[in-house]
């Protein structure tokens, strides 16, 4: 660099050449801006059309720039002052990050991952809460049971309107036969509504509720589990009365142990939630859950497909299977296959 | 992750986004802007305006197959039934697909990320989106519902419209999904890489004792206004600085209104190679507050 004649009044001017001024943040631009400017390309390109617009070659590419970006703005922070400079480099590294450790399942794969993998591992991971949810669902029913038979009067305060179907004290025994368990198939398309309405107003939103409500510390979690089972205990309160007892228990197990296993996953996703939160152990609370959350959240993304599977066993092959024995069987059957699937899928692989 | 606000940008008002660290698997940190719940609340509605517009759709196609055929029961049930999945499936399909970001997330240039700076997994994804459920569609269910009234649902009501507002309740402006998920939303601008304001035939010399008034966020306040649009306010500006300068560094020559760029843009240049030097000798210095050396 050497001195122009235009410094008018300067105070400093030593009239002879001064060593040049080496602004090494400038000389290792110079050096790597090309492959910062090839990454930002690729990454423009991922970006507007998919990853899998990339060929192959630009795929290989992709980490190595990527890394290098990465060191670039290692260095860059340690050697240059350049605001512009260093802002690009943690931009353009953040934007290919988001590239690199983006995603990497397809929907389908996540689901197939999720049912032969995922789902059965949630489960075998929170025994405990399954435990803890089937006491709470169990100290309802005992309490419903005994409450029902003692008074019917109770049947009345226990049973919403919605959940009754006509069903309370003044029901005869020949009614709930002819109407309820042995009721004729009422065909394909009534059926269908039976299994939506199913998932839409009632259950699902129940089991949503019994896990979102978990982040409540549990509490709401573990009364909802016991009101479900209390509104269960009225019903086989009522059929006992009437001498149904077995006959009710058919009816209601064939999709019944399949839906209340359903409803016990979701409560014990909410408290694995409420767990983490009131007891962080050595991770603050927020850490706690964003690690527990994700069980949580299969066990109750599982209790909803369950619920699925539930809907279709209500609306179509219980009023197909018109004897108790039958449905029974079935019921057996399912029990059996949940309990096999939760036990032994997916225990080869990798967590 | 720590939290921070640009002081450079906070000193000239510009974007007021505050900044999140993460920590990529190299051991990287990259700052990341968190997003506004406007720009937020922006996405979701266009995400809601697709998804309603699809099930209106889906609506008529099976309301005009089954309408002669069947009860009007089941069409509104086989309606919610495909509204429920859709708006599932499209949240969590995009979010997988397009690297965290939905449609209105796109335009609005958003992004679901790991709060840690590892992978987003299928289950994160998969988690937040679920919890939607809960915090969006079950108060706009009880809301709608509100007809039916009653003690109960009024506080159910309350409960779930505070779950809804949780980001405005926390610092990393998560709602429940993110929590359980352990995501955060971020904005993502696409940032250009400027020419270099380094100056190669130096007109001006000054002297180290000069430079080393200032430091590094001066600097940076400087190279923010040499790259300000030229109009009327930030050559104003820039005149102000320049005599600011002129005094604090004790400069006795004067600088001509018409050369006060270019005596700015040599002594950016000067000051850079000067606090690049120093830093390279272990004698960073954040500004002109810091302790020399």
């Amino acid at each position: 660099m050497s001195l122009a004649g235009t410094n008018e009044g300067r105070s400093h001017d030593l009239g002879e050449p001064l060593p040049a001024i080496v602004l090494r943040s400038s000389e290792f631009r110079r050096g790597r801006e090309q492959g910062w400017r090839d990454l930002e390309a690729l990454v423009a390109k991922a970006e507007k059309r998919g990853i899998g617009a990339l060929d192959v070659s630009e795929l290989q590419r992709l980490p190595q720039l990527y890394r290098a970006a990465l060191s670039s703005l290692s260095v860059a922070r340690s050697i240059a002052l350049d605001r512009n400079l260093l802002q690009y480099l943690d931009n353009l590294s953040l934007r290919a990050f988001l590239m690199v450790y983006g995603p990497r399942q397809s929907l389908l794969e996540g689901a197939r991952d999720f049912l032969t993998r995922g789902f059965p591992a949630a489960v075998r991971a929170a025994k405990v809460e399954i435990l803890l949810a089937f006491l709470a669902i169990l100290a309802g029913t005992l309490a419903g049971f005994f409450l029902t038979i003692g008074d019917e009067a109770w049947l009345a305060a226990l049973i919403p309107d919605s959940l009754g179907g006509g069903r309370g004290a003044h029901s005869t025994r020949q009614e709930l036969l002819d109407d309820e368990i042995f009721a004729p198939w009422p065909g394909f398309a009534r059926s269908f509504v039976v299994f939506a309405n199913f998932l839409f107003q009632h259950n699902t939103i129940i089991g949503i509720m019994t896990f979102g409500l978990g982040i409540a510390a549990g509490a709401p979690t573990v009364l909802l589990l016991a009101y479900q089972g209390l509104v269960f205990g009225a019903f086989i309160g009522l059929h006992y009365d009437r001498g149904l007892t077995l006959d009710f228990l058919g009816w209601v197990s064939i999709h019944g142990v399949t839906e209340f296993g359903a409803i016990i996953l979701c409560g014990a996703g909410g408290l694995v939630v409420a767990k983490s939160i009131l007891f962080p152990g050595r991770f603050s609370r927020v850490e706690n859950l964003a690690i527990n959350g994700q069980t949580a959240a299969r066990l109750a993304v599982g209790a909803v497909a369950m619920f699925f599977v539930a809907g279709l066993l209500e609306g179509g092959l219980r009023q197909l299977v018109a004897n108790t024995e039958g449905r029974l069987a079935i019921s057996a059957l399912t029990m059996i296959a949940w309990g096999c699937y939760f036990s032994f899928a997916g225990r080869g692989a990798r967590a | 992750m720590s939290a921070a606000q640009d002081r450079v940008d906070q000193l000239l008002g510009g974007a007021r986004r505050s900044l999140r660290e993460i920590v990529t698997p190299e051991g990287v940190a990259l700052h990341v802007e968190l997003a506004e719940h406007g720009e937020r609340a922006a996405a979701f509605l266009i995400d809601l305006t697709i998804w309603l517009g699809v099930a209106f759709f889906s609506y008529l196609v099976v309301f005009a197959v089954l309408v002669e055929t069947r009860a009007f029961g089941v069409v509104v049930t086989l309606v919610l039934f495909i509204g429920f999945f859709v708006r599932n499936l499209y949240f969590i399909y995009f979010e997988l697909a397009w690297q965290g970001s939905t449609p209105g997330k796109r335009i609005n240039r958003l992004r679901v990320i790991d709060r840690a700076g590892g992978p987003l997994t299928a289950g994160a994804v998969i988690a937040r989106n679920l919890t939607r459920e809960v915090e969006v569609f079950l108060p706009l269910g009880v809301i709608l519902a509100a007809g039916a009234g009653g003690v109960a649902n009024f506080v159910l009501g309350v409960w779930l419209l505070l779950l809804t507002a949780m980001p405005l309740f926390n610092r990393d402006r998560m709602r429940g999904g993110d929590f359980i998920a352990g995501t955060i939303v971020i904005a993502l601008p696409k940032r250009l890489l400027l020419a270099d304001l380094a100056e190669q035939n130096a007109r001006y010399v000054f002297t180290n004792t000069q430079l080393a008034a200032y430091g590094a966020f001066e600097l940076q306040v400087l190279e923010e206004l040499l790259r300000k649009p030229r109009t009327f306010e930030t050559a104003q500006a820039l005149d102000g600085v320049c005599d600011r300068i002129c005094r604090k560094i004790g400069w006795t020559g004067s600088v001509p209104k018409a050369r006060v760029v270019e005596f700015l843009t040599e002594f950016y240049t000067a000051e850079r190679a000067y606090l690049e030097r120093e830093q390279l000798y272990g004698r960073a210095r954040a500004d002109k507050n810091a302790k020399p050396g």
